[in-house]
């Protein structure tokens, strides 16, 4: 696919990329280069030929639930603010009302009651117990194929959701559902949401329709809007996919917006209503509602206040479009034309992963036409090119997600309301505007951020030394324009070589090591590397203003240092002082990684920010923890064992999150299910070891130290390291000189930095896969364990470092036990092997065995680490106690509590009380139901003991905590309800 | 079609062609949209098998006697076992004997034993009789199967023979209904109660 890379991408980039990590980096480049051809369809300057934008412009109205009422009242319409607040995009909507029509525990049955009173298009989101899929249910007109309801599984990819006869994928399922609503792509029309949240005007009406969750389909707000039906257009909810349609579009609200700069419009910008019939069996293109998000107008506050009536409507929908399409909440976001270069932020939108893609890639191209064949499923993504000024957001702190994106953290938030290149493009339009014109929107994007946020000290020329830079001695004097082409594929390829080149700190061996070696670990590494990132954007954050150089520095630290390294010879090896030019570049880059934030990362961070706010129920058992292990930490008779607490709680969390109902909206939503698990591991290393990771340090070393063991092993290292390799067992292998074993070392070294167990695994498996080079020795040979383990020894044995025996522990006890069967289990295996041989080195000198100790503990070992994980649900654990809640109009609702063995049922009460919010907590009692028969608690009892000595029994009865409605107040509940049956209803 | 990871572990003294076979097993036919591990010692390879996918996760051991005692961390967990002897090497044949032992003792309960006799292709100088080690196979209910890694002959053969004898996944419907429905509850439950 490299060749397909357009002409204007100067081949000399490409001279030195001999890994095949780096052809799907071009790749990936090239791509975003054919999709920024694709989209721009605007020739060259844009003060040029300004009528050509317009129909870009005009594309961005369509998206928006026009209120129906105000549709058909022009006076409304450019009411200012007020109008436009009203113009929640559909994400939105979608989005803070997800306990409207996300009802994840609702069978097939009930989902059919409820859409059977639903005018056709109305739909839900639920899952199937039986499939293990989630389902989407969407109501037919009655006339069609007999059956009133469709119902429709939603594939979920590694990282995107999909209906599943559709080649479209979606970063979540709100995207997705989103999408849906706009275009009907595999569905006989396109979804509709219910009129009264089709219709809401505000944010609070979408919020008491959220707070009715799945109670609103019975409400009177639902019938009652029910009955109004508007005949105008209850959704204006076309996106067009198509070019040719948007150029119609274009053409017939072009008059409108002449001021509109040229952008590079995503392909999915929407044409309005009338649009919807054509595209909706067009060929199929790659088209997720991300594109619809950043679509600002970059010269909006140069614009003449609009005059026109319709214009300004238009220019409301634009903005707000930009605005309320990222999903963000804020209602006060509106509110600002006026403060235009404060600090306004544009969500970058949430693709998939771009680093980790190209590895993962998943093999089979999603069905359909070729263009959406030639490339990988995996890249919804949209790539943030150049930063925009975006006048009218302000303050929003969760630009593309409301809940789970909290602190993006891109600097480009300031700068760049980017623009969007859909990587899986719609099928190329006959129209190709040439790559001149779409460099000259970048340039202007430039030069708009610059006037919009006052940054003269970014000009847009300056980024040329940057791009001189990046590009090294790649020799092609490129002239301005060409940059814009190029840039894409420079930060994509800085940002992406950085975690394969950051740790192989020989040039030597860089490119052996280049691309990390297995799946999983991959997965990891990237993560993490991310995660780093993260950390460093959690810092800077909130500040907008100076920080932002210094985080952008951070945060690039790492791929400059690897480009550095390939550049050598024009930077001249000199001490290295980025210069102003360059971190505008920068900015952009990062404003790029932003945008590509997966929604991994979004959910990492969402949780470990959860984990630090004590005012959610995981983040207070989380700090308690973390406090009390600071305390405590003595408390353990080993290290082992205190590994062992840590690795059970992180367990246990994890277990809480699968379930609880804190994280809003939920996991399920954003993340396909097979992710989940490796996103929860991933939050907990981040919520737990990070915080802990010195004390963790300390409690071991201290352990070591007590126990006499670090001396026995320091002892037995000195004496392992006098061997010759031949002594370890090594047979004809090459061993590494001093040179290498310094390398490994210092690779040790970085290891010990690290928190997270699989971060620290990789890098074994670096140092394994640099053992396994110099043993090759380029004779191609293959060796197997007979030679490897050997040589491991005796390199772990030159390294001298006791403290590695800490480090291997660490990561075998805490290391997530799925991957202990694969690649990294296998050399963490190996290394402990290799470090168990060492410490017994004297005993097996004279007995050449292992003593009967050692093997007795990699028994045990190894029966802890792998019998069969029954994964524990979190309420088995002592300290837990799921509790149902039991109401007679919406069933059931559980919630896991934190309840100490001598809570009182009366304590338990109260704490359900405040959980379920319940306005009158007298009214309601804590139940034991067994096998159908209910018995109230009396307060003074301990529900834990109860559940203890209900586990006691010899014969389990299955047993549930309800808290519910006392029976006999004078409150009518329905005989049906009355029997605890109903919570064996899903 | 549902990807199943066993883990395989190569018993075996050292140089009968432990890593030979798999390696012969994983590079024949070598698809290259996967990520290559980082060595061979640590192999994988997925084979299609009924309505299943099996990715063998191949665990290579050290088979010098200084070793031995690392072979539980290994074999630990390990759906199938492959013990390789050397046909012309009688002494290996006795090495594979007390692995099976050993298996029998400390391996995990259901493990998948599979005796294979390499280099086969040296049958001039063989020491082994066929006869005798297959005998032995069937005493203990094993696999047998006689290989030539240089060859490429029975490689795939030995491993198709594992998938075959591996148990197909029990249903998970029982899972699902084991579990406490309200667990499956969304989040959603939250607004549900104001």
């Amino acid at each position: 696919m490299a060749s397909s890379s357009p002409p204007g991408n100067p081949p000399s980039g490409l001279t030195d990329r001999s890994g095949s990590f780096f052809k799907l980096i071009d790749t990936f480049a090239s791509e975003i280069g054919e999709l920024k051809r694709e989209m721009v369809q605007t020739p060259l300057t844009f003060d040029k030929e300004p009528m050509d934008l317009q129909g870009l412009e005009a594309e961005v109205c369509g998206v928006y639930l026009q209120s129906p009422s105000c549709a058909g009242l022009g006076g409304e319409r450019d009411s200012g603010y007020d109008s436009l607040r009203r113009r929640m995009s559909v994400l939105e909507r979608l989005t803070q009302t997800h306990p409207v029509w996300l009802l994840l525990a609702v069978s097939e049955e009930e989902a059919t009651r409820i859409l059977l009173t639903q005018p056709p298009g109305v739909f839900l989101v639920r899952k199937s117990a039986a499939l293990q899929r989630k389902i989407l249910s969407v109501r037919l007109k009655e006339d069609q194929s007999g059956t009133p309801i469709s119902h429709l599984p939603v594939r979920e990819s590694q990282y995107t959701f999909s209906l599943e006869e559709s080649g479209i994928s979606f970063a979540d399922l709100f995207r997705l559902v989103a999408f849906y609503c706009i275009s009907r792509d595999v569905l006989p029309f396109t979804l509709k949401l219910p009129e009264a949240i089709a219709s809401a005007k505000t944010q609070k009406e979408l919020e008491e329709a959220a707070q009715l969750g799945a109670g609103f389909w019975d409400s009177a707000l639902c019938s009652q809007r029910r009955t109004f039906p508007r005949a105008c257009r209850p959704l204006s909810r076309t996106l067009s996919p198509q070019r040719s349609n948007r150029n119609r579009e274009g053409e017939e609200s072009g008059a409108h917006c002449d001021s509109a700069p040229p952008t590079l419009r995503s392909c999915a910008s929407p044409p309005s209503f009338r649009l919807e019939r054509r595209h909706s069996s067009g060929p199929l293109c790659f088209v997720t509602p991300l594109f619809l998000q950043t679509h600002r107008r970059p010269l909006r506050c140069e614009d003449d206040p609009p005059t026109h009536a319709v214009r300004s409507d238009e220019d409301l929908e634009n903005e707000g479009k930009s605005l309320k399409l990222s999903s963000s909440p804020g209602i006060e976001q509106h509110a600002d034309k006026v403060k235009l270069n404060s600090k306004s932020r544009t969500p970058p939108p949430r693709p998939p992963p771009p680093r980790s893609m190209p590895r993962r890639r998943p093999a089979p191209p999603p069905p359909g036409p070729p263009a959406a064949t030639t490339r990988p499923k995996s890249m919804p993504v949209a790539v943030t090119v150049s930063p925009r000024q975006q006048p009218t957001s302000t303050k929003r702190q969760a630009p593309a997600r409301p809940s789970m994106g909290g602190k993006q953290g891109s600097p480009s938030k300031t700068a760049s309301p980017p623009i969007l290149v859909p990587s899986n493009p719609p099928p190329p339009r006959p129209k190709k505007p040439d790559l001149e014109s779409h460099r000259c929107h970048i340039a202007l994007d430039d030069e708009t951020i610059a006037k919009a946020l006052s940054r003269a000290k970014l000009p847009p020329c300056q980024p040329t030394a940057t791009d001189a830079l990046l590009e090294g001695n790649a020799g092609s004097p490129s002239t301005p324009k060409e940059r814009g082409r190029q840039r894409l594929s420079d930060m994509s390829m800085s940002t992406s070589s950085s975690d394969s080149l950051e740790y192989s700190h020989s040039p030597g061996f860089s490119l052996g090591l280049a691309p990390s070696p297995s799946r999983h670990l991959n997965h990891q590494n990237t993560v993490e590397d991310s995660s780093d990132d993260d950390d460093d954007v959690d810092e800077d954050d909130e500040d907008y203003g100076v920080s932002l150089e210094t985080d952008l520095e951070m945060r690039h630290r790492p791929s400059f240092k690897a480009r550095r390294r390939r550049v050598g010879v024009s930077l001249g090896g000199g001490p290295f002082i980025l210069p102003r030019a360059l971190k505008g570049r920068f900015r952009k880059v990062s404003g790029m990684l932003s945008s590509l934030m997966t929604p991994e990362r979004r959910a990492v961070k969402r949780i470990a920010e959860m984990s630090r706010d004590k005012s959610s129920y995981f983040g207070s058992l989380v700090q308690d923890y973390i406090s009390f292990v600071q305390e405590n930490r003595g408390c353990h008779t080993s290290g082992t064992d205190f590994l062992q607490t840590l690795r059970q709680f992180m367990t246990q969390m994890k277990a809480y999150l699968r379930q609880s109902s804190e994280l809003d909206p939920p996991l399920e939503s954003l993340i396909p299910e097979d992710q989940i698990d490796q996103v929860l591991e991933k939050a907990m290393h981040k919520c737990v070891l990070k915080p802990l990771k010195s004390v963790i340090e300390v409690a071991l070393h201290d352990f070591q130290v007590k126990s006499g063991a670090l001396q026995q092993l320091k002892e037995n290292l000195a004496l392992a390291k006098a061997k010759r390799p031949q002594e370890l067992g090594v047979d004809g292998a090459v061993p590494p000189d001093p040179l290498a074993i310094e390398k490994i070392r210092h690779k040790f070294l970085n290891m010990r930095k690290m928190y997270s167990p699989e971060k620290k695994v990789s890098l074994v498996l670096r140092v394994c896969k640099l053992i396994y080079t110099i043993m090759q020795d380029n004779s191609g040979r293959m060796y197997g364990a007979d030679d490897f383990l050997p040589m491991l020894t005796y390199v772990v044995a030159q390294c001298d470092m006791p403290q590695l025996d800490t480090e291997i522990q660490y990561m075998m006890e805490l290391l997530d036990p799925s991957l202990l069967q694969g690649e990294g289990g296998y050399y963490l295996t190996s290394a402990y092997g290799a470090m168990a041989l060492i410490k017994n080195f004297q005993e097996e000198q004279a007995a050449r065995v292992l003593s009967s100790e050692a093997r007795n503990t990699l028994h045990q070992w190894h029966r802890r680490r792998t019998t069969p994980r029954s994964a524990p649900t979190v309420d088995d654990f002592q300290n837990y106690l799921r509790v149902a809640l039991q109401e007679v109009d919406t069933g059931c609702t559980a919630k896991t509590l934190m309840v100490q063995p001598y809570t009182t049922t009366e304590e338990v009460c109260s704490l359900c009380a405040y959980k379920f919010k319940i306005p009158d907590p007298d009214a309601y009692a804590l139940f034991l139901v067994i096998e159908g028969t209910r018995q109230q608690l009396a307060p003074d009892t301990h529900p834990q003991r109860i559940k203890a000595e209900l586990h006691g029994r010899p014969c389990a009865h299955t047993f549930h905590f309800v808290y519910r409605r006392i029976p006999n107040l004078n409150l009518f509940i329905p005989a049906i309800m009355d029997n605890g049956n109903c919570i064996q209803v899903e | 079609m549902a990807i199943r990871e066993l883990k395989v572990c190569l018993l075996g003294d050292t140089g009968v062609g432990k890593s030979s076979i798999v390696c012969r097993f994983v590079q024949d036919h070598f698809d290259h949209n996967i990520s290559p591990t980082i060595g061979a010692s640590f192999l994988t390879k997925t084979v299609p098998s009924g309505n299943e996918l099996h990715k063998f996760l191949i665990w290579d051991t050290a088979g010098q006697e200084r070793f031995h005692s690392l072979a539980p961390m290994y074999y630990r967990g390990s759906a199938a076992a492959v013990i390789v002897y050397d046909i012309t090497k009688l002494d290996s044949f006795q090495t594979l004997k007390r692995w099976v032992k050993e298996l029998k003792e400390h391996g995990p309960e259901d493990i998948v034993v599979a005796i294979a006799g390499n280099k086969n292709d040296l049958g001039d100088i063989r020491e082994v009789p066929m006869k005798e080690a297959k005998e032995f196979a069937e005493s203990i209910a094993a696999i047998f199967i006689e290989t030539s890694a240089r060859n490429a002959v029975n490689v795939e053969e030995l491993f198709q023979k594992i998938s075959k004898q591996i148990p197909p996944l029990e249903n998970h419907e029982d899972e699902i209904s084991e579990s406490f429905k309200l667990s499956r509850q969304p989040a959603v439950s939250t607004r549900r109660c104001c």
